[in-house]
C-alpha cells in the first residue's frame, strides 16, 4: 500500500523522466497537509512553466519561516538566507545579474515584522524582484505566535488574553510605498496566482504579489479555508488597475477583494 | 644632508581653510621630495561650531608614524590654537594672525599660553589677503606664504600645488590665490629678514614621481575599481562615508554601481546576493553597522557566500567615539555573530596595505567562499601618506572563483567534502548545476540535515578551509630580525607604524628589540607568531584599546605572559610611549 506522499512522489519522478518542463524540485514540501503554500507552489510553477523560463535563469530568494523553505522545493537556483533578508539579497542577485529572473518568497513574519523594512526601499528603488508574500497571520514555524497582520484579539500561547495591536495591510502598504506591480492573491486559486504572476513577472520593476493563504495547524479561526472562501471575491467588473487614487479607495474599503491591484502605467 | 624631522600644524575653526591648508602643506612638501605623513582632525558636529586640526610630519627619511611634537603652529583662530600648545617642542615656531577678524581678549590670546622660548612671527593674515584679492577668505593661503618664508621652502612648490588645486576652478582663483600666498610670502621675508631659517632649503631629493599623496580612503576606492567591483552596497557612518562617495563619484565610469541602502543589515544582505549571481561587491561600515552584519556573515560562512566587508574602527562601544581612532572592533570582526563562524580576517598597517589588502581580499573571498573582512581605523583612512604606489594590473586583480569541472553536471554537490575543504562554486544561470544556498546546516549536496555526524562533518570541512587559506595570507613580517630579542613588540594595524618607529630608535640606543608586524588576524600563522615570541625574553603588544584583543588572540602560542601596553586615548600610539615601555621592560629584565 503506497502512501498518498509517495504516490506524489512517483507522480514528480514522472514528470522529471518525461523531460516535461517542471520547476518542481525532487524534494517534497515538508508543509503540514492541507496547507495554503501547496496552492502558492503550484501557481508559481505553472507560471514558470508557462513563460518558458529557463529554470537555471531563475534564482529563488528566501528568508525564514515555513515560506523560507520554499527555494529547497523548487527546481532553480535558489538562496535561503537568515531571517527578514529575503528582499536585500534579492537586490544583491538581480543587480549582480539583471539577466537572472529572481523570485523572493517569504512569510507575514518575515516580510511585515523582522524584514518590515526593506519593503519601502526595494518599492522605491523599484528593483526588478518579484515578490510573493504568503500572508497566513500567524507564525508557523515557530508553532503559532501572532503576526503583524493579525487581527486584534488572536488567542495564541504567546497572547493568552488576545492582542491589542492593530494588523498591518501588505497591499496597502505596498500602495503607498510607491511599488510599481501589486496584486492581491488567494492560495485556494493557484490559476488566478499564476495569472498575476505572469503580468507581474513581466513589470520590469518591483512586483509584490501579497497571497491571503491558510495555517491548517495554528489558525483555526481567522484564515481558515472556509473564511478565506467566503471572503474572498473579483476586484469590481469596471476596475482600472492604472489608476492608483482608486487602487487606495479599494483596498481601504474592501480587504478582500482579488486581482491586480495596481500597476504603473509603462 | 642634514637630516630632517619637522612636524607642522594647522588650527582653525571649521570655514577657516584649515583642512585645505594642511593639505597644501603635505602636497608642496611630497613635491619637494619629502617623505610626509599628514592626519587631520575635525569636530563630530556640524560645520560652524569646532575646532579644526592639521598636522604633517616631515621627513627626509621616510616617515611611518604621527608626530609628538609640533615645531611650527600655524593659528588660523587663536583661541582654538590655545589646545594646541601643550604639543610644542622647544623654540617652536608659531604664526599668527597680528590683526585678527575677531577682536581677541587678552586672556585667551594664544600669546598668553605659549611656553617660553616659543618664537612668534604675527603677519596680518586677513589683511594681505585683503590686499591682493579683495577678500580675506585667502588668509590661510598668506599664512601658508609666511611659513613658507620663514622655514625656507621653495615658494614655487607651493605655488604649483595651489595652482594644481585651484585650475579647476579657473584662471582667475588660480591667480588670486597665488597672490595671496605671494603677499605672506614677501611680507614675511622682508619682516623676518634677520630670523629666517632655512630648514628645508638645503634639502635637494628632487620629486618622486611614483610617489603620490593618497588617504587609506582614496586608496582603498581605488583598490575597488582596479578589482573591478560592480556594486557597493552601503549605508552612511563615520568614519567609513568616504569611500561611499568616492565610488559614487568615480565607479560608474568604470562600469560599477553604488546603492545607498536603508540599512548596514541591507548592504551585507545585497554584497551576499551580487557575490552569489558571480558579481563582485563589497560594503564598508564601522563599528556600530558591522556589529549589525554579524548574522548575515555568518550566513555567508555557513552558506559559503564570498563577501568583502571593510570595517573602520572607530572608538567604541556602542556609539562610542565616532570621530577618534580605536582598534576595539578585532574580537567582533574574528568572533561577533552565531555559532563557530570562522572568516577571514586581515589588516593593513598603511595606506599603500590598504590598496592591496582589498584587492586581495576580493580574491580571497572568491576563493574561500566565505565573508573576507579588512580591518582598518579612522587613522588609517583619514591619513594621507605619500608613498610609491604600484597599482595592481588587470592579472594580479584577476578572479579566483572556483567552478566546478562539467563533469560534475546533473550530479553536482555544491559542498562537496574536499581535501582543502574547497568545494567548486557554480553561478546561477549555469546549466545542471543548480543548487540551494542555504544558511542551514546542509549535505554537501545542499539540502538540510542536523544530524550529529553531518553537523559534525560539515564543520569541520568549513574549518579545514579556513585553515588551508592560511598559505595564501601575507605570513607576519619580522623587522630587525635577530636569533634572540630582549624584548619583542608584535604590531597590527594603524599602530605598527609607531612600533617600528620606536624599536627602531630603541635599537639606536644600543637595545636587542625586534618588531613583529601581523596582518593576518585570523586566521593567523600561529608557528610565525609563536617562534617569534619565543625567541623574545619579552613579548610587548600595544594596542589602541583597552582588552588588549590581539594579545588575547595570540598570548597562548607562547608559555611567558604577553606584556600589554593599550591606550584608549582616541589618537594615535606616540612611538616613544612603546620606546619607554621597552626600555622599562629592559630595566626590569637588567636587575
Amino acid at each position: 500500500m503506497k502512501t498518498p506522499a509517495r504516490v506524489l512522489a512517483d507522480q514528480v519522478n514522472q514528470i522529471q523522466k518525461s523531460g516535461r518542463f517542471s520547476p518542481r524540485s525532487a524534494s517534497l514540501p515538508t508543509w503540514c497537509p492541507g496547507c495554503g503554500y501547496f496552492g502558492i507552489h503550484q501557481g508559481l510553477n505553472d507560471c514558470i512553466s508557462s513563460l518558458e523560463i529557463p529554470l537555471t535563469q531563475i534564482v529563488t530568494v528566501s528568508g525564514i519561516g515555513c515560506a523560507g523553505r520554499y527555494p529547497f522545493f523548487s527546481n532553480t537556483y535558489g538562496l535561503h538566507t537568515v531571517h527578514g533578508r529575503a528582499l536585500p539579497a534579492a537586490t544583491g542577485v538581480k543587480l549582480g545579474n539583471p539577466n537572472l529572473t529572481v523570485f523572493a518568497v517569504g512569510g507575514d513574519g518575515d516580510g511585515l515584522a523582522i524584514g518590515g523594512g526593506h519593503l519601502p526601499h526595494i518599492a522605491r528603488r523599484n528593483i526588478n524582484v518579484n515578490y510573493l508574500l504568503f500572508d497566513n497571520s500567524i507564525y508557523g514555524l515557530t508553532k503559532g505566535q501572532p503576526s503583524p497582520s493579525s487581527p486584534m484579539g488572536t488567542k495564541t500561547k504567546a497572547s493568552p488574553y488576545g492582542t491589542v495591536d492593530k494588523p498591518l495591510n501588505a497591499t496597502l502598504m505596498a500602495l503607498a510605498y510607491g511599488a510599481s506591480f501589486v496584486a492581491r492573491l488567494f492560495a485556494g486559486d493557484p490559476k488566478g496566482i499564476t495569472e498575476a504572476l505572469i503580468e507581474g513577472v513581466r513589470n520590469p520593476g518591483f512586483s509584490i504579489f501579497h497571497i491571503y493563504t491558510t495555517c491548517v495547524t495554528f489558525d483555526k479561526n481567522f484564515k481558515t479555508w472556509a473564511h478565506l472562501k467566503e471572503w474572498t471575491h473579483a476586484l469590481p467588473q469596471d476596475y482600472d488597475p492604472t489608476d492608483l487614487g482608486r487602487a487606495f479607495n479599494e483596498v481601504l474599503k474592501d480587504d478582500f477583494s482579488l486581482g491586480v491591484i495596481f500597476k504603473r502605467d509603462a | 644632508m642634514p637630516e630632517v624631522d619637522f612636524t607642522v600644524e594647522v588650527c582653525g575653526m571649521a570655514g577657516d581653510g584649515t583642512i585645505a591648508a594642511g593639505g597644501l602643506i603635505n602636497e608642496a612638501m611630497s613635491h619637494g621630495g619629502f617623505s610626509v605623513l599628514g592626519f587631520d582632525s575635525y569636530p563630530a558636529e556640524i560645520r560652524g561650531f569646532g575646532r579644526c586640526v592639521t598636522n604633517s610630519r616631515i621627513g627626509s627619511n621616510e616617515i611611518v608614524a604621527l608626530g609628538e611634537k609640533t615645531h611650527a603652529l600655524i593659528s588660523l583662530n587663536d583661541e582654538q590654537s590655545r589646545s594646541r600648545t601643550p604639543s610644542l617642542a622647544e623654540h617652536s615656531l608659531v604664526f599668527f594672525d597680528s590683526n585678527p577678524p575677531a577682536y581677541v581678549p587678552e586672556d585667551s590670546s594664544l600669546l598668553s599660553v605659549l611656553p617660553p622660548g616659543a618664537q612668534v612671527f604675527g603677519i596680518p593674515f586677513g589683511a594681505l589677503a585683503v590686499g591682493a584679492s579683495g577678500a580675506s577668505r585667502g588668509r590661510n593661503l598668506t599664512a601658508l606664504g609666511g611659513f613658507a618664508a620663514v622655514t625656507g621652502v621653495d615658494p614655487n612648490l607651493f605655488r604649483k600645488v595651489i595652482r594644481d588645486k585651484f585650475k579647476s576652478k579657473g584662471d582667475r582663483l588660480v591667480d588670486i590665490n597665488v597672490k595671496s600666498f605671494d603677499a605672506g610670502y614677501e611680507y614675511a621675508l622682508e619682516k623676518f629678514s634677520d630670523r629666517l631659517k632655512k630648514i628645508f632649503s638645503k634639502i635637494e631629493t628632487g620629486h618622486d614621481p611614483q610617489k603620490v599623496m593618497l588617504s587609506g580612503n582614496q586608496a582603498i576606492g581605488m583598490a575597488a575599481i582596479d578589482a573591478g567591483l560592480k556594486l557597493y552596497f552601503g549605508y552612511p557612518i563615520t568614519p567609513a562615508t568616504p569611500i561611499m562617495e568616492y565610488l559614487a563619484k568615480y565607479l560608474p565610469e568604470h562600469g560599477g554601481q553604488v546603492v545607498q541602502m536603508e540599512d548596514e543589515i541591507s548592504s551585507i544582505g545585497a554584497v551576499l546576493g551580487s557575490f552569489y549571481a558571480g558579481a563582485r561587491s563589497m560594503t564598508a561600515t564601522s563599528g556600530p553597522g558591522f556589529a549589525l552584519m554579524t548574522e548575515l556573515i555568518t550566513h555567508g560562512v555557513m552558506a559559503e557566500i564570498p563577501a568583502v566587508i571593510l570595517d573602520a574602527q572607530r572608538g567604541g562601544p556602542a556609539t562610542g567615539l565616532p570621530t577618534k581612532t580605536e582598534q576595539s572592533d578585532l574580537h567582533a570582526a574574528v568572533f561577533g555573530g552565531p555559532g563557530d563562524s570562522a572568516r577571514i580576517v586581515i589588516a593593513p598597517t598603511n595606506v599603500e596595505e590598504c590598496y592591496h589588502f582589498v584587492i586581495r581580499s576580493f580574491q580571497l573571498a572568491e576563493k574561500y567562499q566565505t565573508p573576507v573582512i579588512v580591518l582598518t581605523d579612522f587613522f588609517l583612512h583619514n591619513r594621507v601618506e605619500n608613498r610609491p604606489l604600484i597599482r595592481a594590473t588587470e592579472g594580479q586583480a584577476a578572479s579566483w572563483n572556483v567552478f566546478p569541472d562539467e563533469a560534475f553536471k546533473d550530479h553536482y554537490q555544491r559542498y562537496a567534502d574536499t581535501p582543502s575543504g574547497i568545494s567548486p562554486r557554480a553561478l546561477p544561470g549555469m546549466q545542471g548545476f543548480n543548487f540551494i544556498a542555504t544558511g542551514l546546516e546542509h549535505t554537501e549536496k545542499g539540502s538540510p540535515d542536523y544530524s550529529p555526524e553531518n553537523h559534525t562533518k560539515m564543520s569541520e570541512k568549513r574549518h579545514r578551509k579556513l585553515r588551508y587559506s592560511l598559505k595564501d595570507l601575507e605570513k607576519p613580517a619580522e623587522f630587525f630580525a635577530s636569533d634572540h630579542l630582549d624584548v619583542g613588540v608584535i604590531g597590527w594595524g594603524s599602530t605598527f607604524g609607531s612600533v617600528l618607529e620606536a624599536v627602531e630608535k630603541s635599537r639606536k640606543n644600543g637595545f636587542k628589540v625586534g618588531a613583529l608586524k601581523v596582518t593576518s588576524i585570523f586566521p593567523y600563522h600561529s608557528e610565525t607568531i609563536g617562534a617569534f615570541m619565543a625567541k623574545s625574553k619579552r613579548v610587548l603588544v600595544p594596542e589602541l584599546n583597552y582588552e588588549g584583543q590581539l594579545a588575547n588572540l595570540i598570548a597562548h602560542l607562547d608559555s611567558k605572559p604577553v606584556e600589554r601596553l593599550n591606550f584608549v586615548t582616541g589618537t594615535p600610539i606616540p612611538p616613544s610611549a612603546i620606546q619607554n615601555r621597552i626600555e622599562e621592560l629592559l630595566e626590569v629584565e637588567a636587575q
